[in-house]
């Protein structure tokens, strides 16, 4: 049983008492994260990026995915009491969790996510086990030609879901590639585009880029808007059971959740949220109690929250396989890879066994210290949303001023990364989402070095692309996405707009 | 008139300056090459292009059907611009930990309505809650307060 020795070894390496507590750790601020409409999952993993860069990489790594699949169970526990999504995938989580709250079920509503998130969870992990050893198998078959094309897919769908629209997602792709490209040429030794300034040479720093545009830059936008706090009402919390006739409806939904939340969390570009949505639809559709849904159905908050969850968990397939990042906090995650040295891509399994496996076991034990943070704890994170809002934000920002200035000890980067989050604020005012940006900003060196490569097999053909067959199929594939989003102005979004009518999460997509 | 429009554009405008700075900067600085052997500048180069043909794609399409922008929010700009610039100066003079404190003060300034004493708390907790987080629980090597 190969597998099984492989979950052993992880689970030697998961289970030393400093990964756990880490994993602890990224789960719990995961929640906190979560829980707290405003700061997502992203600008929280770039403010840990920094605090990464002391540990072992599989420690690193094992806390920020904490962080990252933990804000999933938080973010539906604001969606449920105040009808407002703490995270932007929790938003169908308010069309029933909501109603249930205010019909006096609150507890039972968030009970019920709790159990759909861990299902979710664990089904996506079970999925990560079975899907990546073998779609790294094939990825090995790749040659220079085809990772190009892969990388070129990957950004393209992550443009396309990009609530700005297809080619204002390209150009911040386009952006990023560029500031990648700041610093030493590999190839040539040449400097490139450093305007002469002696710390540029190395680039510009993954942590610079990233808590500028998203951390500093939220700030300013979020920093006068909720001046209030959340005073939730009393819930109730004696009733927590669902009764035996909803347990029973749910087991259904909650699988087939699971299975559509894995899909979309392995595409690039779409994951937890679209994962959500289409679940949601599917079940409303599918379902007997079709009446019920948006008044409180309990399998309208089964599905969402065991396929975000579910998603959540399969994104990290194709980044840990493919190195494509199907999102910006997954772009962030490679980047703290390969500042421990480790190159993401089909033969990480292979050569980093340690980490992989390790990880996978991780996602175990992060989802049962959930499971426990989010059933007994509830209460905790209730009480946290009572706390006004405005405690919030200057925090982050001396977070990000320390976190950045203990990369290198340098008043600089504090400089520019002020510059990239005014730079990232003007762009949101004119409907730029930057996201994009930062995919870009990861890929784009290893994109250029299998563009020249692929160029100098073919010497100097460009149709090398077209004329390989899997390369051309994968660039057939980006193509259809960029013109399904350019031509019917992008399906997604109708499809938000007719689930969620006077809602504006389609705008943090 | 024609100011406003210009006003909406500001952001298409960045893109396309950004898109050709790189651009020109690729052709004329650095080495091209072939497309078989490629140079320093041939990739940029081609990024480049596509973003100043695509922002150029989006002034168009924009002027005739204007999208909708968010008016700056410019206390809000200044209040973080004054914590980060704050931090930057102070953390070289005194050390990082008064830097917080001045720095939380001067972001909180964008909410008005926040008390006095609840600023002051609330700077001393950062403070305290950065010293242990970076310092007692990470043991990062930073200058806590200078002299010390």
């Amino acid at each position: 049983m190969d597998l099984l020795n492989n979950l052993i070894f992880g689970f030697e390496t998961a289970a030393t008492p400093y990964n756990l507590t880490y994993c602890f750790v990224g789960v719990f601020l995961g929640t906190f994260i979560g829980v707290l409409p405003g700061v997502g999952p992203l600008a929280a993993v770039a403010m840990l990026l920094p605090v990464s860069f002391y540990l072992p990489p599989e420690t690193a790594l094992v806390m920020l995915a904490g962080v990252y699949y933990g804000s999933e169970y938080g973010g539906s526990i604001a969606s449920i009491l105040l009808n407002i999504p703490g995270t932007p995938s929790a938003s169908v989580t308010c069309l029933d969790g909501y109603p249930m709250a205010r019909q006096g079920r609150a507890g039972v509503a968030l009970f019920t996510t709790a159990i759909a998130s861990f299902v979710g969870g664990i089904f996506g992990v079970v999925v990560m086990t079975f899907l990546s050893p073998v779609l790294a198998e094939f990825a090995l078959l790749f040659g220079p030609s085809e990772y190009f094309s892969v990388m070129v897919l990957g950004l393209i769908a992550a443009s396309v879901v990009s609530s700005s629209g297809a080619i204002r997602g390209v150009m911040m792709v386009c952006l990023g590639i560029l500031l990648g490209a700041i610093g030493v040429d590999i190839n040539s030794g040449d400097v490139r585009f450093a305007a002469g300034i002696q710390e540029l040479r190395d680039g510009v720093n993954l942590v610079v880029v990233a808590m500028g545009l998203f951390g500093i830059s939220e700030v300013i936008f979020s920093a006068r808007g909720n001046i209030k706090s959340y005073a939730t009402e009393k819930i109730s919390m004696k009733k927590f059971f669902p009764t035996p006739s909803e347990w029973l409806r749910s087991i259904a939904p909650a699988l087939r959740g699971s299975v559509i939340g894995s899909f979309f969390g392995t595409l690039p570009g779409t994951g937890q949220t679209v994962a959500s949505f289409v679940s949601y639809a599917v079940e409303k559709r599918m379902s007997p109690n079709k009446e019920q849904f948006g008044k409180g159905a309990i399998e309208g908050i089964v599905v969402p929250e065991s396929a975000n969850n579910a998603a959540a968990q399969t994104a990290f397939i194709p980044t840990l396989t493919l190195a494509i990042p199907g999102s910006a906090t997954m772009a962030l995650m490679l980047g703290a890879l390969m500042v421990h040295g480790i190159n993401p891509g089909p033969r990480l399994i292979v050569e980093y066994p340690e980490l992989f496996w390790g990880l996978i076991v991780s996602f175990l034990f992060g989802n049962f210290f959930l499971l426990i943070l989010n059933i007994p704890l509830i209460g905790l994170w209730v009480r946290l949303l009572r706390v006004p809002h405005y405690f919030l934000y200057p925090t982050v920002i001396v977070l990000i001023c320390v976190g950045v200035f203990s990369i290198n000890n340098s008043i600089l980067d504090i400089w520019v990364t002020l510059g990239f989050g005014l730079v990232g604020y003007i762009l949101r005012l004119y409907r730029y989402e930057p996201a994009p940006l930062l995919i870009g900003f990861v890929l784009g060196p290893m994109m250029e070095e299998f563009f020249r490569r692929a160029m100098l097999l073919s010497r100097g053909d460009p149709f090398v692309f077209f004329e390989r067959p899997g390369s051309a199929s994968l660039l057939v594939i980006a193509m259809i996405l960029l013109l399904w989003a350019l031509v019917p102005r992008g399906v997604i979004r109708i499809l938000i707009k007719y689930l969620i009518p006077n809602s504006n999460s389609s705008k943090r997509f | 008139m024609f100011l406003n429009r210009l006003k909406s554009q500001i952001g298409n405008l960045l893109l396309l300056s950004i898109g050709f700075y790189f651009l020109i900067n690729s052709v004329v600085l650095l080495e091209l090459g072939t497309a078989r052997r490629m140079g320093p500048g041939y990739f940029p180069m081609l990024v480049g292009a596509i973003m100043c043909v695509l922002a150029i794609v989006t002034i168009v399409k924009d002027l005739k059907h204007p999208v909708e922008r968010d008016a700056p929010d410019f206390l809000s700009v200044a209040s973080v611009i004054g914590g980060v610039v704050a931090f930057a100066f102070v953390a070289p003079l005194l050390g990082v930990l008064p830097a917080v404190f001045l720095s939380v003060l001067a972001t909180s300034s964008a909410v008005s309505s926040i008390p006095w004493k609840t600023r002051f708390l609330l700077a001393v907790l950062a403070s305290i809650g950065i010293w242990a987080v970076f310092v007692g629980g990470l043991q990062l090597p930073l200058e806590t307060i200078r002299g010390f």
